[in-house]
């Protein structure tokens, strides 16, 4: 038991020493992380929010009105189809956030008013008897259509929160309807709310192609009628080209109009008409999709309600030929040509995409179209020098608690055995965070509290088998034979124990978030690394040491 | 070098159980008091169970005056306020009742506009049965105008619900449930406005009325979960009669804890839900040390009866027993003397843990396992090959 072949000890040694490597990135200074390679510097233990300072919210999301609003649009379309096909109705209403009840004159002409619903839209499911027919939207659909409110908000916020680029705002998607939004280091948080229900601007407007064949990409003079405004890619290359610039210009107030940006600054830019064509709001989804008639090309289709339709295909009639321009925020994303007529309410934006520009396309033009209503139900701000204080307070209470522990370790059981019980003690903590620094764990206020804890739960093994070790000594066997004994038959108690508390730190880590995960996050590692640390490790420790000073009578 | 000191080696043996229906008492005793102080007092929960907000704030001069700061917040109309020194003597904890949506709150929220705003705005509740708040400004304001409005007063007012033209008055259309929390955000611009000139406002924390309920579920759950799989952990391992035992110890320790909760009527956060959770897998420790070795000896000592043979086994392992405990003990005292503020209650609840999971695995364990009627001859056959087998 004692004999470890050398392979073992050797693992044992290498476990230690990747250990310490990897938890090394966490102190040392930024100079000498500069040089190393990077997913070697970048593997360090983030600062919970508690700790670090900064805001948290958890924000809901309001899809049951964004549901209503898009049963409405879609029964201003269902009454339209039903009258073009000729089929008598009393009434189509609108049961809020499920479906639309359509009401017909004549029982008989249900089928025919299926067939022109499904014109419509043919993934809609469609039940009910006799004269009613109850339209919703299949689950398949619906679940698409939430997860898309989610993303065109998420996108929005990091649009919105992040416009100087100098906040590094975590936004992810919480359950269903949520989103959580985490931004270090802020203080006031009134802009950052303020910011929080913004909505990005799209409009639709003619390029007046008359200046643009001119040539010059800024125009000295223009028609009063005509405005210019950066694309895209313009502001994209400005800002690689020079970074400078583009700081200055997020960072102006009041905010530069387009036309300051073109004439400043000088991107790629567009003449287009003032005039709106149709407006983001008029927009009812967008999406990436493949053309099935010409070889399954990557497109973007955009539906408008009925309104829109209306606008934007009277505008498209009378100008084939010419760009229609689709300014998001003062740039314009794309500017496709007018091929013919759109009306219905539907079109396709064409091009040589991939399909990822098209998936990017899609989500630009749904944030500007109407979104779900964000609602804070959660809020945590913590001042940076609040967290300084926890820091502070955590680091004081880990010192101590650690120091105390290994004094009682070192009286109770000598130099040797408490020396052997202290190491492992600091290995333990190595261990928990190296872990940490590969999970990309955060380390939060209880997290620090749960390191503690550990501390104190960690020698308990030491402890269980030391008291073994004394027990047998105490019946006579050899320094050997003790201590093989005393780690063999501590064994099933220590993995109890360890096993117990283990259960209820990783169910908290289920249930649990934000700071309370540190809690169980440091717990839990901590536990199962010291069930290396206690036994395997000390146990190698114990066996070097025995074979080399042979002792006859163990102080222990 | 020195020589190791056995802190607990005790040269008498003591009668544990002859104090066991002492100890039954003692512990009924302690539990039912727990039980009617959760159920009559009640735990004093904070926001992240009941919904409500916390602000820390500290004074910018001198020591903070709660009986002023009590006065000023408590006129706000936002709700039950309780205020706590916090730390320190500059440092204070407000803490704001969960807020309903009431016209109150309304009535709040024009306050805080025509203090950021304007003295000529006003806002107003719509009709009742809705949560729809109508503003109106002293002058007609465009889309932009309505956001820079909006902006000043901080309040989130979402854009697709200000008029598209110019107008004077904006009608936002809210469901009651999302009013309620839109006056979370009202009460903590009121507390701000109320007391920023002379506190410096240094955390804020608010947790809408629907977390609240979901959190307080889902930590009944969780409490019940882990209960739930140590004890179905312990069965699988021991006897039906050590996990019963262990189950009724860890009950003990549980319910007693919740009662060191309102005793000392500290805050019942996640955190304070994290101790309690802890305490019952760390009860089992003590517990499983204890139960390892009564298993040992029940093999060896056939003919011993049950108390002698438990009285051994727990004067045997009373050194590690007390060793084991007193590591965690030292290593939380630390917490609870340089923790923190927000460490705190989470450190007193953890210290209590430690003491009372020694107690219970000595004598509401083991005195279980009496009561039960643990038969030394009844180890099963599994059990008793596994231990020939181990014998060296």
């Amino acid at each position: 038991m004692l004999n470890l072949p050398r392979w073992q000890t050797i693992v044992i040694i290498a476990i230690t020493v990747l250990s310490g490597l990897f938890a090394l990135p966490n102190v040392l200074p930024n100079s000498v992380l500069e040089v190393l390679p990077h997913w070697y510097s970048q593997s360090r233990i983030g600062l919970g929010l508690d700790l670090r300072g900064g805001a948290h919210f958890l924000l809901e999301a309001d899809l049951r009105s964004v549901l209503t609003e898009r049963l409405t649009n879609l029964s201003d379309s269902v009454r339209g189809e039903l009258r073009k096909q000729q089929v008598p109705f009393k009434d189509v209403t609108v049961e809020p956030g499920r479906a639309l009840v359509v009401t017909l004159r004549d029982e008989a002409q249900r089928t025919k008013a299926i067939e022109a619903i499904r014109v419509v839209d043919p993934t809609l499911a469609m039940s009910g008897a006799g004269d009613t027919i109850r339209v919703a939207y299949s689950d398949q659909e619906l679940f698409r259509r939430k997860k898309e409110v989610i993303d065109q908000s998420i996108e929005i916020l990091r649009r919105r929160v992040d416009e100087t680029g100098t906040l590094e705002p975590t936004i992810t998607r919480q359950g269903d309807e949520r989103i959580l939004l985490q931004v270090p280091g802020i203080k006031d948080t009134t802009d950052l709310k303020r910011k929080i229900n913004q909505t990005a601007k799209l409009t639709f407007h003619l390029v007046n192609e008359d200046v643009a064949a001119a040539g010059a990409n800024i125009p000295a003079t223009l028609p009063p009628s005509t405005f210019l405004v950066p694309t895209r890619e313009g502001m994209l290359d400005l800002r690689r080209s020079n970074p400078k610039a583009w700081e200055d210009i997020q960072a102006a107030n009041p905010r530069l109009s387009p036309e300051q940006v073109c004439r400043r600054y000088q991107p790629q830019c567009l003449p287009v008409l003032k005039r709106v064509v149709v407006g983001g709001e008029d927009l009812d989804d967008s999406k990436a999709t493949f053309d099935q008639q010409q070889g399954s090309r990557p497109i973007i289709s955009f539906t408008f309600n009925t309104a829109g339709g209306r606008a934007f295909c009277a505008a498209t009639r009378a100008n084939i030929g010419k760009r229609l321009a689709i300014q998001l925020d003062g740039e314009i994303i794309s500017a496709p040509v007018v091929q013919g007529a759109i009306c219905g309410g539907s079109g396709i934006i064409t091009g040589s995409f991939t399909p990822q520009q098209t998936q990017e396309q899609a989500l630009l033009l749904r944030s500007g179209a109407l979104p779900a209503t964000l609602t804070i139900i959660q809020e945590s701000t913590v001042g940076a020098d609040l967290g300084a204080d926890a820091i502070r307070a955590g680091t004081v209470a880990a010192i101590v608690g650690t120091v105390l522990v290994a004094l009682v370790m070192f009286v109770a059981y000598g130099p040797v055995f408490g020396g052997f019980a202290n190491l492992a003690m600091l290995v333990n903590l190595l261990l928990v965070f190296a872990g940490m620094s590969i999970l990309g764990a955060s380390l939060t206020l209880p997290g620090m509290a749960g390191l503690v804890l550990t501390v104190g739960m960690a020698v308990d093994s030491n402890v269980l088998i030391y008291e073994r070790v004394r027990e047998e000594k105490a019946l006579g066997r050899s320094a050997f034979s003790s201590i093989a004994t005393g780690y063999e038959r501590a064994m099933s108690a220590i993995i109890d124990a360890n096993l117990t508390t283990l259960i209820a730190a990783v169910l908290l880590f289920g249930f649990g978030s934000g700071p309370i995960r540190g809690f169980a996050t440091t717990l839990s590692l901590g536990l199962l690394t010291s069930m290396f640390s206690s036994t395997i490790f000390t146990r190698m420790l114990l066996s070097v040491w025995v074979r080399w000073r042979r002792p006859t009578e163990l102080l222990i | 070098m020195w020589k190791p000191v056995h802190l607990f080696a005790f040269k008498k043996k003591f009668d544990f159980l002859g104090q066991r229906k002492a100890a039954l008492i003692l512990s009924t005793l302690i539990n039912i008091v727990s039980i009617l102080g959760v159920v009559f007092v009640g735990l004093n929960f904070g926001i992240d169970f009941k919904g409500g907000i916390a602000i820390q704030a500290r004074a910018k001069q001198g020591v903070a005056q709660l009986d002023t700061l009590r006065s000023i917040v408590g006129g706000l109309g936002v709700g039950e306020v309780s205020l706590q020194e916090f730390g320190e003597a500059s440092t204070v904890l407000i803490r704001v009742q969960r807020q309903d949506g009431s016209p109150q709150c309304v009535a709040g929220a024009q306050r805080v506009m025509q203090k950021r705003a304007g003295a000529g705005w006003q806002v107003k509740p719509g009709p009742a049965g809705t949560g729809d708040v109508e503003l109106t400004s002293p002058a007609a304001l465009d889309g932009a105008g309505w956001r820079d409005a909006a902006s000043r007063v901080g309040l989130t007012i979402v854009e697709r619900q200000l008029p598209r033209g110019t107008t004077a008055m904006a009608k936002i259309d809210m469901t009651p449930e999302q009013r309620a929390e839109w006056c979370q955000q009202v009460a903590i611009k009121l507390v701000e406005d109320a007391i920023g000139n002379n506190y410096e406002l240094r955390g804020t924390e608010s947790v809408g009325p629907k977390i609240g309920d979901e959190l307080m579920t889902s930590g009944i759950w969780a409490v019940l979960a882990t209960m739930a799989a140590i004890v179905v952990y312990v069965w699988f391992r021991y006897e039906w009669q050590f996990g019963v035992g262990a189950l009724i110890a860890m009950l003990h320790d549980v319910i007693s804890t919740l009662g060191i909760f309102v005793l000392l009527q500290l805050d019942f956060s996640l955190t304070a839900l994290a101790a309690v959770l802890t305490i019952a897998g760390y009860s089992i420790n003590d517990t499983v040390v204890i139960f390892d070795r009564v298993r040992e000896n029940m093999r060896r000592y056939k003919k011993l009866g049950l108390v002698e043979l438990l009285n051994l086994s727990i004067n045997e392992t009373l050194s590690r027993t007390l060793m084991t405990s007193g590591t965690v003990f030292v290593a939380v005292s630390a917490l609870v003397l340089f923790g923190g503020p927000v460490l705190y209650s989470f450190s007193v609840a953890m210290l209590w843990g430690v003491i009372v999971g020694t107690y219970s695995s000595v004598w509401v364990a083991c005195a279980g396992l009496v009561y039960l009627g643990l038969r030394a001859d009844q180890l099963r056959p599994a059990d008793e090959e596994k231990t020939d087998k181990a014998k060296p």
